[in-house]
């Protein structure tokens, strides 16, 4: 009741610049250090890939207007939209491709976040094919590359030219994205002007403005005294913006699972008997609808819906204790076990579903102590397998199947690379390497269908939901959507029109 | 004069040396991977391997520490892990930002909070002092947070007076101000009205009554200049704290001040820039202090320094 903003005032400071905001400061706005969200989003309203993602999580040409894979997927070749310049005036040739790849993969860049280059065998392996097209040769086959070139460290920078070092060339951008960097103040605001020479269509705004707002709570107000175009609404303010403001919101499935990673190689957990019985003795839906206000589609599987491969139809672990006491006795534990659940302490909404989980746990007998870590703490214990069962969520990098099973499931991904689960299945491994040699998207998907369901049976998670993400957007605000993808939204169709 | 500052100034050596090490050895000994908040999410052990090597930070301790003396000694703070920028230029950015709304803080604090004091110490168990000290009162137990969220929603969303954040003009440093003054205005106000009631009893006050000064005289003059050793020493410590950042205001109010850059700093294992903060805001403090011990003397001559 005390939100008391009529639409005429909230219209306060209009202007003509839309507002955008990441809770805390960019690293750096070098595509070669993006490897956060902050960093990420700002890279991709000043730089283009190759491909790119439309806010719907759509593969399409960016800087490459086409490309073929050759040998089953091994070699693709990229052709450059012709007369693409950068913010400086410099033409756009395909040997910048090379040198930004090779730029990310130089180790005195110190990025970081190279995987998405790393499939690429080696310098040889980048073939600039004239001043219009570049031909990529992989170490092995695989389907997805053209979506890892959407990522932001794959930006193509001018180089050289960008000048000196990274840090450098991270604080004054030249890329050829919808927007020009203006200003930068640290942990305050960057500034963007619109491109007019974009090649994609230049912004329908003069200006984009992005804030650094840490507290969600702050954001809310913000964005009510209309200094804010969008702003994201926290799970537990669902209630509230649906009854005060419902003509302001968007909603959209968002490419995130949330789930508890249980440690396969420890303790009771190894038993896969043990892992079931944990899916079953927890109500999912119940968790959902009372600490996420219903803001979810309940997991059967760690491909979220929205994707070729999620399946919403699998049957599931159904939430009956009476299993998951038959299941526990099997095991050996007819009076159930202590365990510890982790979790991020920092994560107020994650730590409510953790005590609900700890809740369920104990009506079969699973005594649970929630440990609460700050984030960093949390991180390292889970990849070095110190965790027995991990609170987390994961969120696409690339809107694909692929994202939700190589890095989580795959041997190869233990620790640091994702699978913190520590699941391990020689069939599963070789499935998904079948999978990401496949080019035949409707054939990889059916795959990736097959493997999310074999790993389900096995239960390497306590399985929970898909979020949905809901944002408010502006009544002065057209033109934007959420994006499902956090480098699907370039703001070029986004303007301020004056409320009526 | 000048000798005590240079012998103050140089006693401090040992006791920034001392928060290098123990700040030094506490960061080495908290969990969390510098390296891993570098690469994020879905990294590969070669790449975190490498890092590791090239930050040095598989040397054995003393090397590391060594390492990082040389550069300090030279006054370089070093480069963030993360962002690759000057720590000190980092600093630099922020610090001014910080002594503004520190600035602010105090000035609202001083005025209001030492006014309310001596105006309750003037009557005492009256109108104002009752008012006075349950504001006081009020103001102590409420948590900063919770103050500065009311404060967002009362001025900036309902009355839509002022901006609810930000940096810019004056009119976004009210509420931050407010925010992290209210503690030091109820204090002050308590401080100063205890320390003024015990010096108007003093024979030296009768005194000045008697010969006739006016009232005036008699509490701005006497009674409150005596009165004041206490209130710098609490208006010092609160400067000092204020100057070292205040995280939670600054985050509050997205305020670009050291608070929110040492907590992101700590948050992301970003050694250098919270080894190169504290540093900075050792060198702070000390200097506050210093500051403080200076006023003393120029309050009360009986205090000399030599």
């Amino acid at each position: 009741m005390l939100f008391v903003c009529l639409l005429l005032a909230c219209g306060g400071e209009a202007g003509t610049s839309l507002v955008y905001y990441e809770t805390y400061d960019p690293r750096s706005l070098d595509p070669a250090l993006s490897t956060d969200v902050p960093t990420g989003e700002m890279v991709t309203l000043l730089f283009d890939g190759l491909t790119q993602f439309d806010p719907n999580g759509r593969l399409v040409p960016g800087l490459a207007d086409r490309w073929r894979a050759e040998r089953g997927g091994q070699r693709y070749v990229f052709h450059l939209r012709p007369g693409v310049t950068f913010h400086d005036g410099r033409r756009l040739v395909a040997a910048d491709v090379k040198a930004s790849y090779l730029r990310v993969l130089d180790p005195a860049t110190r990025g970081g976040r190279v995987w998405p280059l790393q499939p690429i065998a080696g310098v040889e392996g980048i073939e600039v094919l004239g001043d219009t097209a570049v031909a990529f040769t992989l170490t092995e086959p695989l389907a997805v590359f053209p979506k890892f070139l959407a990522m932001p460290v794959a930006s193509i920078v001018p180089v050289p030219g960008g000048g000196g070092g990274a840090a450098d060339f991270g604080q004054r951008p030249v890329g050829t994205g919808p927007w020009r960097f203006a200003a930068w103040r640290h942990d305050d605001e960057l500034q963007f002007a619109r491109n007019p020479d974009y090649w994609g269509g230049a912004p329908l705004a003069e200006s984009l403005t992005v804030r650094i707002v840490p507290e969600p709570f702050t954001r809310g107000a913000e964005f009510l005294a209309g200094r804010l175009s969008v702003v994201e609404i926290p799970f537990g303010e669902t209630a509230k913006w649906e009854a005060e403001h419902p003509d302001w919101l968007q909603r959209k499935p968002a490419l995130r699972v949330i789930y508890v990673a249980l440690n396969n190689r420890r303790g009771p957990l190894r038993d896969p008997r043990v892992r079931r019985a944990i899916n079953h003795a927890v109500n999912v839906p119940e968790i959902l609808r009372s600490v996420w206000n219903g803001r979810g589609i309940a997991a059967r599987g760690a491909i979220p819906p929205a994707l070729g491969g999620g399946d919403t139809t699998r049957v599931g672990y159904a939430y009956d204790t009476a299993t998951a006491r038959r299941l526990l006795a099997q095991a050996g534990y007819p009076n159930g076990f202590a365990i510890q659940l982790w979790r991020s302490g920092t994560n107020v909404e994650l730590g409510r579903v953790a005590q609900a989980v700890q809740a369920q746990l104990a009506a079969v007998g699973i005594r649970a102590e929630v440990v609460a870590r700050d984030a960093s703490s949390m991180r390292e214990a889970a990849r070095n397998g110190q965790t027995d069962m991990a609170l987390l969520d994961w969120w696409a990098d690339y809107p694909d199947g692929d994202n939700f099973l190589y890095p989580l499931f795959h041997s190869a991904s233990f620790g640091a690379g994702g699978n913190y689960s520590f699941y391990s299945d020689p069939v599963t491994d070789s499935l998904i390497m079948l999978a990401r040699q496949t080019t035949d998207d409707a054939a990889r998907e059916a795959l990736y269908r097959r493997i999310d369901g074999r790993v389900y049976e096995a239960a390497p998670w306590l399985y929970l939901w898909f979020p949905v993400d809901l944002w408010a957007q502006h009544p002065s605000i057209t033109g934007w959507e959420i994006p499902v993808i956090f480098n699907g939204q370039r703001w070029t169709t986004a303007r301020r029109v004056t409320p009526k | 004069m000048i000798a005590f500052i240079a012998r103050r100034l140089l006693s401090t050596i040992p006791t920034l040396f001392g928060v290098l090490v123990v700040t030094f050895l506490l960061l080495n000994v908290v969990p969390g991977d510098p390296v891993a908040e570098m690469v994020g999410e879905r990294a590969d052990s070669a790449t975190i391997a490498r890092l590791r090597a090239e930050l040095r930070l598989d040397d054995p301790l003393p090397v590391q520490f060594g390492h990082y003396l040389w550069g300090v000694v030279r006054g370089d703070l070093g480069h963030s892990y993360i962002t690759q920028r000057s720590v000190l230029g980092d600093l630099a950015e922020r610090f001014p930002k910080t002594l503004q709304l520190a600035g602010a803080a105090m000035l609202l604090a001083a005025s209001l909070g030492i006014t309310l004091g001596v105006i309750a110490a003037v009557r005492p168990h009256g109108v104002v002092d009752r008012f006075s000290m349950l504001l006081a009162y009020v103001g102590v137990s409420f948590p900063v947070y919770w103050v500065g969220l009311l404060l967002i929603l009362l001025f900036a969303v309902t009355l839509q007076w002022l901006p609810p954040s930000g940096y810019g003009g004056p009119e976004f440093l009210v509420l931050p101000a407010l925010t992290l003054g209210t503690r030091s205005i109820a204090f002050l106000a308590r401080m100063t009205r205890g320390a003024m009631l015990d010096v108007l009893s003093s024979d030296f006050v009768r005194t000045a009554r008697a010969k006739g000064l006016s009232e005036r005289l008699v509490i701005g003059r006497h009674a409150f200049r005596n009165a004041l050793l206490p209130v710098i020493t609490v208006l010092g410590l609160d400067v000092g704290n204020y100057l070292t950042g205040s995280i939670l205001t600054e985050t509050i109010f997205s305020w670009p001040g050291v608070g929110r850059y040492v907590l992101q700093a700590i948050e992301k294992r970003d050694l250098p820039a919270v080894q190169g903060s504290i540093l900075f805001l050792s060198v702070v403090f000390v200097l506050v202090n210093l500051v403080t011990d200076l006023l003393y003397a120029k309050a009360d001559p009986r205090v000399a320094y030599d």
